[in-house]
């Protein structure tokens, strides 16, 4: 779930990066902390993001349950996060993407964006014809740290 | 309504594109040659409204609007506006692009592109019809297959499952003595000319195979001579073919099964006679005599004459002189030549179209990019991210390291973890060095070579359990490093985990004699000894502590969750307040290294760099049985080798990096790396002979310079055990 409070600024996602066979992770089981949220949800709230067959990004997961006795898992603070909205997402990002976005949701799709490398979460409780929902969130776009100072330049996104 | 031709007036009808009101003013938009009116040749290309190189054919006129003829001779002036920030991305780029995606996209809406657009449609899929009379001028097709698009407003790139090319065919032009003089059109042109209520005057009408030359006067065509001898005097002469040439270039640059070609663009028709004299491209003024002169050079494939005359390389990539380029080749080799390769872009594009949504690959910032800047840092980048290059005064940022305590922002190192059942199978297989007789808690330093014994990187291997390590890569190494060490795991299928932490990771290098006491302030009562690690925390922040060191004095490497990055910073800088803590950039680190003689790969080394050519044969264990490079390691040990990378000292200041290295008049290498070295009192270098047998003793900068053993600092290494 993305909260409903926009958040235009970024702020740093915190949570697990996991990576374990793709059969471990398939039936992993991530908790969030009760007092504290999941950049991604509510308190809680973990929002569990496959970027690879063997690895998974857990926003707002403190905890990891993972059969798998060789998994890595760390804490992972690394990237940030901006919250936008669809009529935000259309005019900011959508016109760099060359690449087909998924029309299911949840979803989560990767690649470059304006020459950077980012991910996008894309919730599933809003209406897929983005072009109605211009008032919530609708997106969670994802960068390294690193590359904030860029993301801000090259989308017009707040720092 | 009027517009400006070289600042004078020209009247215009509505409708009329600018070429046709130039030609109902009795004017030519260039300077002469036949025009087509259709785009297909570059004659009628001038400066629009500050744009060179437009075809003023398929540019309607307006009012106001001001066009200036190009050079006779050169091109038009470049305007070179100064950049108001020359290392920002061209974000602020003022052309967008914009992106469709659909199944099908057909190029061209004569009857071929039309039929075709009927046909997919009615097969339900969603179709494109892309035409610059629609304002859709399809200037490249990639593979992909991509479309790019002008369109008035932006570029457009069509994202397609398949691309259907019907641009039809061109009239063909002539090629002859004359054919650059005012008032010579194709058959299509006169159409458009009479249905414009052009007055073309008196008008001859000739076919390409009757043609001999035009005579004229003053640039003007006066009369149309046959090739029976017959002259006849004309204001026009309208030029006809039995034959065309297909607008194929598009097709001609992607090779995609996505693409396929229709109509008559597909069609393969007759070439023209064979050219005997005049200009065959008016592009790049090459002449027939210019084709025969780099025939009988030897350029005798029309690849190769293309690119030794220039012929096809101009405004109209082949429009006009393909025909006659092939008929020329044609005859010439008795084989029948193909059309030459099309590359984008068809038309002449500006920078900023061209550059539209193109972006310079970023540099990264670390955590600590604000804490640098605060403390008046110089940035630069380096190994894709930017870093302090120094903080005003590099030379006491250097005696901080040596004499005190000085903290080193190193996040940007490349940081893994691997872990498996097969991880220490993998490791030595990847690494020359041994790793299964690292315990837990000891790290190594390791290279990394490719399958020809090349050094293509270096850092540690810390061991954290039996199945479990850390490993770290240079920064500028990091991501091909990462991406080499996980095509070979999966190349050799074995069971290992691999994470890569280079962007979340922080990593701070607590250096110098007083380093042990600055991390006893911060809760390290009992640092890790030299080449240990473990987890400990640091001022409340989760650390993995690796001692090492780079500068030659005891450092600890802080590796850290990035967003405590600048938390621990200014921790370790209040606590060593009172020891004069300094922050060291990169230029103080490169002399501190250098004092001790370490590599810096791809600074230090070449492309092809052995472990024995930097005198680093002790961290390649042949006795193994098998590791990346072994082979051909083995295969060159007994080979001679020439190369070899020599410390050297000499009086006097350090030479520029990069200087040559004489023995006598003759280069033997050159500098690497270079430092005026306070504590050794010298000039001290690294650099390349490259030629045996090497010497003592050399020349650089005119002066003498001693090949002298490395370390050149604290040779025992004892200072970095402290």
């Amino acid at each position: 779930m993305i909260r409903r409070v926009p958040v235009r600024a970024s702020e740093r996602l915190y949570g697990l990066r996991v990576v374990a066979t793709p059969e471990a992770l398939d039936h992993a089981r991530f908790a969030g902390s009760a007092g504290s949220a999941g950049s991604a949800g509510s308190a809680g709230e973990v929002t569990v993001l496959r970027i690879a067959s063997d690895e998974v990004l857990a926003l707002g997961a403190v905890d990891a349950d993972v059969a798998d006795p060789h998994a890595i898992v760390e804490l992972e603070t690394g990237f940030v996060g901006w919250h936008l909205t669809a009529a935000e997402f259309v005019s900011n990002v959508e016109r760099h993407i060359e690449w087909l976005l998924p029309t299911h949701r949840p979803a989560l799709a990767q690649g470059l964006i304006a020459g950077l490398p980012l991910k996008l979460w894309f919730d599933d409780d809003h209406d897929h014809d983005h072009d109605h929902d211009h008032d919530h969130d609708y997106v969670l776009v994802i960068a390294s740290s690193g590359l904030a100072h860029e993301v801000v330049e090259r989308l017009g996104v707040p720092a | 309504m009027r517009f400006a031709l070289d600042d004078q007036p020209v009247d215009y009808l509505d409708g009329d594109s600018i070429a046709v009101a130039v030609v109902r003013a009795g004017q030519h938009p260039q300077h002469g040659g036949a025009l087509c009116l259709a785009g297909d040749c570059g004659n009628c290309s001038a400066d629009v409204a500050g744009v060179p190189f437009t075809r003023t054919c398929l540019t309607p006129a307006r009012p106001g609007l001001r066009v200036r003829r190009h050079p006779a001779v050169g091109g038009p002036p470049l305007r070179l506006d100064p950049p108001k920030n020359p290392v920002a991305s061209p974000a602020q780029t003022s052309v967008q692009v914009h992106r469709r995606h659909v199944d099908i996209a057909v190029i061209g809406a004569g009857r071929s592109g039309t039929a075709a657009a009927a046909s997919a449609r009615a097969a339900g899929h969603d179709v494109m019809v892309l035409d610059s009379e629609s304002g859709f001028e399809v200037v490249g097709v990639y593979p992909g297959p991509i479309v790019v698009v002008r369109t008035p407003e932006h570029m457009l790139h069509v994202h397609a499952h398949e691309v259907v090319i019907a641009t039809g065919a061109a009239d063909v032009h002539p090629v002859c003595e004359g054919n650059m003089l005012r008032g010579i059109v194709t058959w299509g042109a006169a159409d458009i000319l009479r249905e414009r209520s052009v007055d073309l005057g008196r008008t001859v009408t000739v076919d390409l195979t009757e043609l001999a030359r035009f005579d004229g006067i003053d640039g003007q065509v006066t009369a149309v001579v046959f090739t029976d001898g017959r002259s006849t005097p004309c204001d026009t002469a309208i030029v006809t073919s039995a034959t065309r040439a297909p607008r194929d270039l598009l097709a001609r640059m992607v090779s995609d099964p996505g693409v396929s070609v229709v109509g008559p663009a597909a069609e393969r028709y007759d070439l023209p006679p064979c050219p005997t004299d005049g200009i065959v491209c008016p592009c790049s003024k090459v002449t027939v005599g210019d084709l025969q002169m780099v025939w009988d050079k030897g350029f005798t494939h029309l690849e190769l004459v293309k690119r030794a005359a220039l012929c096809g390389t101009g405004t109209c990539q082949g429009g006009v002189c393909m025909p006659h380029l092939r008929a020329f080749v044609t005859e010439k080799s008795g084989a029948p030549a193909a059309p030459f390769t099309g590359r984008p872009a068809s038309r002449q594009l500006t920078i900023a179209e061209a550059a539209a949504d193109v972006f310079l690959d970023p540099f990264r910032r670390t955590a600590l990019h604000d804490e640098h800047l605060k403390l008046g840092a110089q940035m630069d980048r380096f190994g894709g991210w930017w870093r302090p290059w120094n903080y005003g005064d590099f030379m006491r940022e250097y005696w901080a390291v040596r004499e005190g305590v000085s903290l080193g922002d190193v996040s940007t190192l490349g940081k893994m973890i691997v872990s498996g059942p097969d991880v220490v199978e993998a490791l030595e297989r990847l690494y020359p060095t041994t790793i299964a007789d690292i315990r837990p808690g000891r790290s190594r330093y390791v290279l990394l070579l490719n399958e020809r014994g090349h050094l293509i990187d270096d850092g540690m291997v810390c061991r954290e359990s039996d199945d479990r390590f850390v490993l770290t890569f240079t920064s500028g190494g990091a991501s091909f490093a990462e991406a080499w060490v996980r095509d070979w795991i999966e190349t050799w299928g074995l069971n290992v985990r691999i994470m890569d932490r280079t962007i979340s990771l922080g990593a701070i290098n607590v250096t110098g004699p007083l380093a042990g006491e600055l991390l006893r302030r911060v809760g390290v009562p009992e640092s890790p000894k030299f080449l240990q690690h473990r987890h400990a925390d640091v001022a409340g922040v989760a650390c993995h502590i690796m001692r090492l060191s780079f500068t030659g004095e005891a450092s600890f490497e802080l590796h850290h969750p990035v967003a405590h990055s600048a938390e621990l910073w200014q921790t370790l800088m209040l606590a060593g307040r009172d020891l004069n803590i300094t922050p060291h950039g990169l230029q103080a680190l490169f002399a501190l290294r250098l004092e001790k003689g370490h590599v810096i790969v791809g600074m230090d080394t070449e492309l092809d760099t052995t472990p024995r050519r930097i005198n680093m044969d002790w961290a390649v264990k042949m006795d193994k049985p098998d590791f990346i490079g072994r082979t051909a390691l083995a295969r060159t040990a007994d080979l001679p080798d020439h190369r070899r990378l020599f410390g050297l000292t000499m009086d006097g200041p350090a030479p520029t990096e990069g200087a040559p290295i004489y023995v006598g008049d003759r280069i033997v290498g050159h500098v690497a790396s270079a430092f005026m070295s306070p504590t050794v009192g010298k000039a001290i270098m690294l650099g390349w002979q490259k030629h045996s047998p090497w010497v003592d003793t050399v020349t650089v900068d005119g002066r003498t310079a001693h090949v002298t053993d490395t370390p050149f600092y604290d040779p025992q290494g004892a200072r970095a055990r402290i």
